[in-house]
């Protein structure tokens, strides 16, 4: 959809996924959109050297937001829903819904 | 001309930002760089981050650094003969949201060097605080205020555009503490 525009789908998917989830690692990204890993790290490492993007160690993950100090970040944001308004109820559920609340280790259910 | 070798950070600063400018690329110091400069290295940097509003391709960037030593390693530009070293994150020039619309000249015996203004500078060492909730950031900004005049109804302008109101009211008095024992 902006793939034109941002020069690159796996920059689009990035910052989507990192737009609706506000955080998420590269093999997290990579398995929703269903592709390879190494074009997803690539253009996480390419936002992130751009600023667009910041990161932060999780244990052995490197988990990846949109930056607050990115001076187009609003304009961004709105380009990003706008995108986002153009997907079914079922795609954009899919991106948005994720499991946030605690789950205890060892639960059956 | 100084050595390499022996210039402070400001020193090299300026020349490198004298001779990119002589080639058509202007630029401006931002970042810890500046911190050190403001408190006279009461703070020490080691990385020039240089802002270009205007891109000139980091092609053209690497041939003019070349002329005066510097190489590039990965992101950054080296020279044997110092510690110090070259950046140019991206543009634009800005603290938070808002562009930068004046910056500061001083003159050091290498060259003339631009860079963002103290009152900027702590405006950009309390974005990290406000957004990373990083205490080092916080401290810089203070030695900053320490020995610089600061615009404080500017910052406190900022940090409310930035909805940071709260954050700053709580260190505002440690701002006006530095401010008068200047």
């Amino acid at each position: 959809m902006l793939e034109s525009l941002l020069g690159s789908i796996n920059r689009e998917r990035v910052l989507l996924f990192l737009h609706a989830r506000n955080e998420g690692y590269a093999r997290e990204i990579a398995r929703f959109f269903k592709t390879d890993l190494d074009p997803i790290q690539k253009q996480l490492e390419r936002l992130e050297f751009g600023n667009v993007i910041y990161s932060r160690n999780a244990g052995k993950t490197r988990v990846y937001s949109l930056s607050p100090r990115y001076p187009f970040l609003a304009e961004l944001k709105a380009l990003l829903d706008k995108a986002l308004s153009f997907y079914s109820a079922e795609e954009r559920e899919g991106l948005v819904m994720v499991r946030q609340r605690p789950r205890r280790k060892g639960k059956p259910l | 001309m100084k050595p390499i070798s022996d210039m402070t950070l400001g020193e090299l600063a300026a020349y490198a930002c004298t001779h990119l400018k002589s080639k058509g690329i202007n630029v401006v110091l931002s970042g810890g760089a500046c911190v050190s400069i403001y408190t006279t290295n009461r703070y020490q940097s080691f990385d020039l981050d240089f802002i270009e509003n205007i891109a000139s391709g980091r092609k053209k960037i690497k041939e003019v650094l070349q002329e005066i030593g510097f190489s590039e390693e990965h992101r950054y530009f080296k020279h044997p003969e110092t510690e110090f070293f070259i950046e140019f994150p991206p543009g634009p020039l800005s603290i938070g949201d808002e562009p930068v619309m004046e910056t500061v000249t001083k003159e050091f015996s290498t060259g003339q060097l631009r860079l963002i203004s103290p009152t900027d500078c702590v405006k950009d060492r309390l974005a990290a605080y406000y957004h990373w909730n990083d205490r080092q950031s916080l401290d810089q900004a203070l030695l900053v205020a320490e020995s610089n005049d600061i615009d404080l109804k500017e910052v406190e302008r900022w940090s409310a555009k930035e909805g940071r109101s709260r954050e700053f009211s709580a260190v505002r008095e440690l701002f006006v503490k530095k401010q008068k024992s200047e």
